[in-house]
């Protein structure tokens, strides 16, 4: 009696498990349209340059990390919320994207994946996280 | 009358010496585009201060227009180190709670309204920010003036003394306090920021042994020790002038309110939230309530546990 009541248990607590699990099953996100003004957008801060691991790691821990991960694997503690995967940053079909294209994702957003124009002012500031994402490629 | 003429002076004073200053540095602005084209646009520095709230000082950061701010300030009750004590560090001790809103009408003014628990406290608050820093060194400080207005929201007897009283009845006006500030910060560099801010309180009424008007300075400072993690400090000092003073003479069983609020704590700032978890000696949250009536002394262990929460939304 206590074994089938032991397996009862084991069994809800799987069938919980399993259904958490499919319920947060999240869709990747559909294709991005960049506007031509984006697109054309080339970064002011080069590769190297001393504001990628000072601002560009610290805005990226202070807005960014809390979905898309330390190092930009989309496993921040947030991600599992969403409904839409946050993607992966070191991935090479991400980092092949224009520094336009990145721009444009990172701080004009849309639907999950919030505006940052209003809180990342300076425009060298988010040059220097997109390049600080470009030091998480693999 | 007298120190109401004073206390006039100094303020138009220091009004117009800021509005000139503002005016001055605009000037140079416009000259330096008309007779050299390819200067550089002058950037501000990132903000001092994560937050627009360091304990219960404003600092000078201000946020984008359209953008809402939530505060809730908690202030726990002193905390009583004596063994006979229940109130497990003044958490189950005699709380006092604030709940505001701001809102950034443009880049450099913001309004804001809350209610505090203590004496059902309402207030109006502004901020107006005259000059940025600028990352060149151009110019070196931020300034931004701050005021608030409160209205005691007590019960009218509070005011209307006894009967055969000769004091005189309620009045709206005697619900009201201000207290206005000019707030110098600078950002030294992506870990310092530091700021200085004398301001004047005024309590339209007060009890008959205590004063109308105090001057203070006050102090904040905040050290990033992580990218999101900061040591912050701030010092409320009230300055007693004399000629201010309408009572030179206080009999010594008053209760002397007259200690520094002082605070020390830690901040954790996220993309829109900001948390301090702190020691503090007022309890009034109100800066006015902070440097009027504050007994408290943080050096000989007066003190109480705060936490703050705020919460941004962009429009």
């Amino acid at each position: 009696m206590k074994n089938s009541i032991k397996l009862a248990a084991i069994i809800c607590v799987a069938i919980m498990f399993v259904s958490a699990n499919m319920a947060m099953a999240q869709k990747a996100g559909g294709p991005w349209t960049v506007p031509a003004k984006y697109k054309a957008m080339k970064s002011t801060v080069k590769a190297g340059d001393a504001s990628i691991n000072s601002v560009g790691k610290e805005t990226y821990n202070k807005h960014c990390k809390s979905c898309h991960g330390a190092k930009g694997l989309g496993d921040g503690p947030k991600a599992a919320n969403l409904k839409t995967s946050t993607g992966d940053f070191s991935s090479a079909k991400f980092q092949a994207q224009s520094d336009g294209d990145i721009y444009y994702q990172s701080f004009i957003g849309r639907d999950e994946m919030p505006n940052f124009e209003k809180k990342i002012l300076d425009e060298a500031d988010r040059w220097a996280v997109i390049m600080y994402m470009r030091t998480m490629k693999k | 009358m007298k120190n109401v003429y004073i206390t006039l002076r100094i303020s138009t004073l220091t009004l117009l010496a800021l509005f000139l200053l503002q005016t001055t540095a605009f000037g140079q602005e416009e000259a330096t585009e008309d007779t050299i084209v390819e200067t550089p646009v002058e950037r501000p520095v990132r903000p001092a201060f994560e937050s627009g709230l360091l304990f219960d000082a404003a600092t000078t950061t201000l946020y984008p227009s359209k953008t809402l701010e939530m505060i809730i300030q908690h202030r726990f009750g002193i905390i009583d180190f004596n063994d006979d004590n229940t109130d497990f560090l003044g958490i189950w001790g005699a709380s006092n709670i604030r709940i505001g809103m701001n809102y950034s009408i443009l880049d450099n003014l913001t309004v804001g309204v809350g209610a505090t628990k203590f004496n059902k406290m309402e207030d109006i608050q502004l901020k107006y920010r005259v000059i940025e820093q600028t990352r060149s060194n151009s110019i070196p400080v931020t300034v931004m003036l701050y005021g608030v207005a409160g209205i005691d929201g007590s019960a009218k007897s509070k005011w209307d003394g006894t009967p055969d009283s000769l004091e005189p009845k309620y009045k709206f006006s005697n619900r009201l306090s201000y207290f206005t500030q000019v707030i110098v910060s600078r950002r030294f560099n992506d870990k310092l920021s530091l700021q200085i801010a004398p301001g004047f309180t005024h309590y339209n009424s007060v009890d008959s042994v205590y004063n109308h008007d105090r001057f203070s300075l006050s102090f904040a400072g905040r050290y990033k020790f992580s990218p999101q993690g900061s040591f912050i400090i701030s010092g409320d000092f009230p300055v007693d002038i004399e000629s201010l003073k309408d009572y030179k003479k206080v009999d010594p069983k008053t209760v002397i309110y007259d200690r520094p609020n002082v605070c020390v704590g830690f901040e954790i700032s996220t993309s829109t939230h900001a948390f301090h978890i702190y020691l503090a000696s007022a309890q009034g949250i109100l800066p006015q309530e902070d440097i009027m009536w504050n007994k408290n002394d943080f050096f000989k262990g007066e003190f109480l546990i705060g936490l703050n929460i705020t919460r941004l939304w962009n429009f």
